[in-house]
């Protein structure tokens, strides 16, 4: 924890700038893997959310509105369209699910990029104002991780008040086996849609935090391959791990660029290895390695 | 996206002609998206569960098109085609040559396959093996082997694809994402289990596509195979074709 | 006194297969009903056709009067309706508390209360009390997927008995237990019977543990209740001696 406050007081832009969308992406992340990891259900979506949230920020914060108007707009659209996403959850599980939810990130991405009089387009929406807290304004780079990071600590709080209730383990036995929670008098129907809903609101969360750091948005930034790399930080993390999203998120945000400067033209390379490799090894992530290694 | 790859490689580094080229990438494509990916990559993953499976897969796909970027170029190139560029006039609308040669292959392959299945020993055994392994094994079919078959038969058919399409988009490294999942849909809404609904499944979604981006909307074209999924996913999820597979609980 | 349920002509055919064929019956409070019959008699499928698990063909079930045919399994739950399977049921990744109180915490306050209330949803002594009810105590903190067959088998019926049920259908209960436990079960059982006045359905093979616990017994085969009266009584019927060994 304390490393994160000092951290990046040592760096240039570029690596606070880097810091900033690791606390970003670990929001999302922490959803999907609320969604995920502990509720069991499958979500290749979370990256529409993203962006949803990120075009609600950036489209009011330019006319003017303050943040935390986008951040209510965002969390109201993310769990209200993200309860609805829930409802093809209770019809189909596993890899059929995947593939809907799928469907809705696509289309997500199609309306964003073609609804010009909305979102503007391929063109994007630019100088999105950082926001100014009480007279404090977050603007510098510095400034505005600290802003974020103070935002993951309540998402952190939240889940950790979550996963803890009884909601959590109602959550668990969503996953582990929906029959006999149902018998236990345990509404999986609703359970599944809240599980839905509260990560997409996640999602939401990360989007408007993500509008002002990179301060440009355009519709490719949220398509599929943003919901494939968060269920990548998932799953490398370590799926039903509470710091799981954290560990995903800095392997897949900060590992590529370390690597970097090992070995200019072969880093992904070695990445893309390096998560094959342990989806063979630990299916359970990095945080599973962790556990059975510490069980020995 | 990498069997035209394989083709280009034979020619520049090996300097074979066209014809022998395209035999070496077929037979490299069998060994390596066939026999390699199902060693390597997916039996050891496959029993940790499919999740696994399709992380490694998107490291997979991300491998393939860095390696291809570094080791041989980001730019798209050039992949010969034997029938060039001629079009006929049929009923009035324009055709090119190429189209016709891509549906009559498909046509061709997809009946090949589907004889190969139903007509002979081998096929037979392999349908055996996807219904019921176990007991597959009991009558002294080779399961790993049948499984094998399958995926060099796949590594087959896409680097027929590859050959097939590669005149008309260029060879580049990002190519096949589109098409790739394309196939997906295709494959799910014609039925997973039936040849003849990959071949049902392909022709609605590519005429589909189509009508409605010369039509309605160009721009909305790609949710038309979403739409289709959904719908299918929900309402018939063994394809409009397949048989109704039952799920144990 | 009403009975506690009621079942009236269930039937449930699956494709051209009979498996329940008109069964009717009651079940009075506190008794402990037994339900026995030879393979594919159709006692499981019986047993979901009550509990909302499949939709009968035909026929209703009632509980306190009150129709319930077709209800989902939860709302069941909440009516008073608990029921372990045969299949093992419990949730490996949780400890044998946390199983437990899971399994009560849905009849604690509404699902908004929960998210606020405690941690533990006000049921830790409970849970506890059930642990030392069944002699679990030194396993309380262990995950449930770590126990024997027949430990898990108790967390089973322990579960099914937190939320205080007044019916309680049992399915082969006994199945995979050792004789030592099993006599232990059979304690359990008898006691929670007396105590929560609860009233329990129980499908089994094993004929010792039905006879010596059941106050009643029916015996199905081929999907109709050919059978019922005092355990000593069916166990002479005739016709329940060709069922089991004629063809």
């Amino acid at each position: 924890m304390i490393a994160l406050v000092a951290a990046p007081f040592g760096l240039k832009p570029y690596g606070i700038y880097l810091l900033s969308l690791w606390v970003v992406m670990t929001i999302a992340a922490i959803g999907l893997n609320l969604t995920l990891g502990y509720a069991g259900q499958i979500s290749l979506a979370q990256g529409a959310f993203v962006g949803i949230g990120a075009y609600a920020a950036a489209l009011l914060t330019t006319s003017g509105w303050p943040l935390w108007m986008a951040f209510l707009l965002a969390i109201a659209l993310s769990l209200a369209i993200g309860w609805l996403l829930g409802y093809p959850a209770l019809r189909v599980q596993h890899h059929y699910l995947a593939f809907v939810t799928l469907s809705f990130a696509t289309l997500v991405f199609l309306m964003l990029r073609n609804e010009e009089w909305l979102t503007k387009g391929v063109y994007g929406i630019s100088g999105i104002p950082r926001p100014t807290l009480f007279g404090w304004a977050a603007k510098a780079p510095i400034a505005f991780y600290f802003f974020c990071l103070g935002i993951l600590t309540l998402v952190s709080l939240a889940t950790w008040w979550l996963v803890r209730s009884p909601w959590g383990r109602a959550f668990t036995a969503l996953r582990e086996n929906p029959i006999r929670a149902d018998s236990l008098g345990v509404d999986t129907r609703r359970y599944t849609l809240m599980a839905f809903a509260i990560g997409s609101a996640l999602g939401g969360i990360s989007g408007v935090l993500y509008a002002p750091l990179v301060q440009f948005i355009e519709p490719t930034a949220f398509n599929l391959n943003l919901s494939l790399n968060l269920l990548l930080m998932v799953m490398v993390g370590g799926s039903g791990y509470f710091l799981g999203p954290f560990l995903g998120a800095a392997v897949s945000v900060l590992l590529p660029e370390w690597a970097r400067f090992g070995s200019d033209a072969l880093y992904l390379i070695m990445y893309a290895i390096a998560v094959m490799v342990l989806m063979a090894f630990c299916p359970s992530g990095l945080l599973g390695l962790a556990h059975r290694v510490l069980k020995r | 996206m990498l069997p035209a790859f394989f083709v280009l490689a034979a020619m520049k580094f090996g300097g074979l002609s066209f014809t022998w080229a395209l035999l070496v990438g077929l037979l490299v494509a069998l060994l390596v998206l066939g026999l390699l990916f199902k060693q390597l990559v997916v039996d050891p993953i496959l029993r940790h569960g499919v999740l696994p499976l399709v992380i490694s897969t998107l490291g997979l796909a991300l491998l393939m098109k860095e390696g291809v970027k570094e080791f041989y170029s980001a730019e798209a190139q050039g992949f010969p085609s034997p029938w060039g560029g001629t079009n006929l006039t049929v009923f009035g609308a324009v055709i090119s040559a190429q189209s016709l040669v891509i549906i009559a292959v498909a046509i061709a392959a997809v009946g090949l396959l589907q004889w190969f299945l139903a007509g002979t020993r081998t096929g037979r055994q392999m349908q055996a093996t996807a219904q019921n392994p176990q007991l597959a094994r009991v009558l002294g079919i080779p399961v790993d082997r049948m499984i094998l078959y399958t995926f060099l038969v796949n590594a087959a058919l896409v680097a027929l694809a590859s050959f097939l399409v590669s005149p008309i988009y260029l060879a580049k490294f990002t190519n096949g994402e589109l098409l790739g999942l394309a196939a997906f849909v295709a494959a799910i809404v014609g039925g997973f289990n039936q040849v003849r609904g990959a071949i049902v499944g392909g022709l609605l979604l590519g005429v589909a596509d189509n009508f409605v981006a010369a039509y309605w909307s160009a721009q909305y074209r790609a949710a038309i195979p979403l739409f289709l999924l959904i719908a299918v996913i929900l309402w018939r999820p063994q394809g409009l074709l397949g048989r109704a597979e039952e799920r144990t609980v | 006194m009403n009975p506690v349920l009621e079942v009236r002509d269930l039937a449930k055919a699956f494709g051209g297969i009979r498996a329940v064929n008109g069964v009717s019956f009651d079940v009075r409070e506190g008794e402990i009903l037994g339900l026995i019959g030879p393979n594919g008699s159709g006692k499981s499928t019986l047993f979901n056709c009550i509990l909302g698990q499949l939709a009968p063909s035909a026929g209703e079930v009632r509980i306190d009067g009150r129709g319930i045919t077709g209800m989902r399994p939860c709302q069941l739950n909440r009516l008073g309706v608990g029921r372990t399977f045969q299949l093992l049921q419990v949730f490996p990744q949780l400890t044998v508390r946390e199983n437990l109180i899971l399994a009560g915490q849905e009849h604690q306050k509404s699902m908004w209360g929960r998210l606020v209330g405690r941690r533990d949803a006000g049921l830790g002594e409970a849970a506890d009390r059930m642990i030392e009810f069944f002699r679990l105590s030194a396993l309380a903190q262990e995950k449930a997927g770590s126990l024997s067959y027949g430990q898990q088998k108790l967390l089973d019926v322990a579960m099914a008995f937190m939320a205080g049920p007044r019916l309680v259908l049992l399915d082969e209960p006994a199945g995979g237990v050792n004789p030592t436990m099993l006599a232990g079960l059979r304690e359990r059982l008898r006691e929670i019977n007396a105590m929560q006045r609860a009233t329990f359905v129980v499908i089994e093979h094993n004929m010792e543990f039905v006879m010596s616990l059941c106050t009643r017994v029916l015996v199905l085969a081929e999907g109709r209740i050919i059978s019922e009266g005092t355990p000593e009584e069916v166990r002479a019927d005739p016709k329940v001696i060709e069922a089991y060994l004629g063809g």
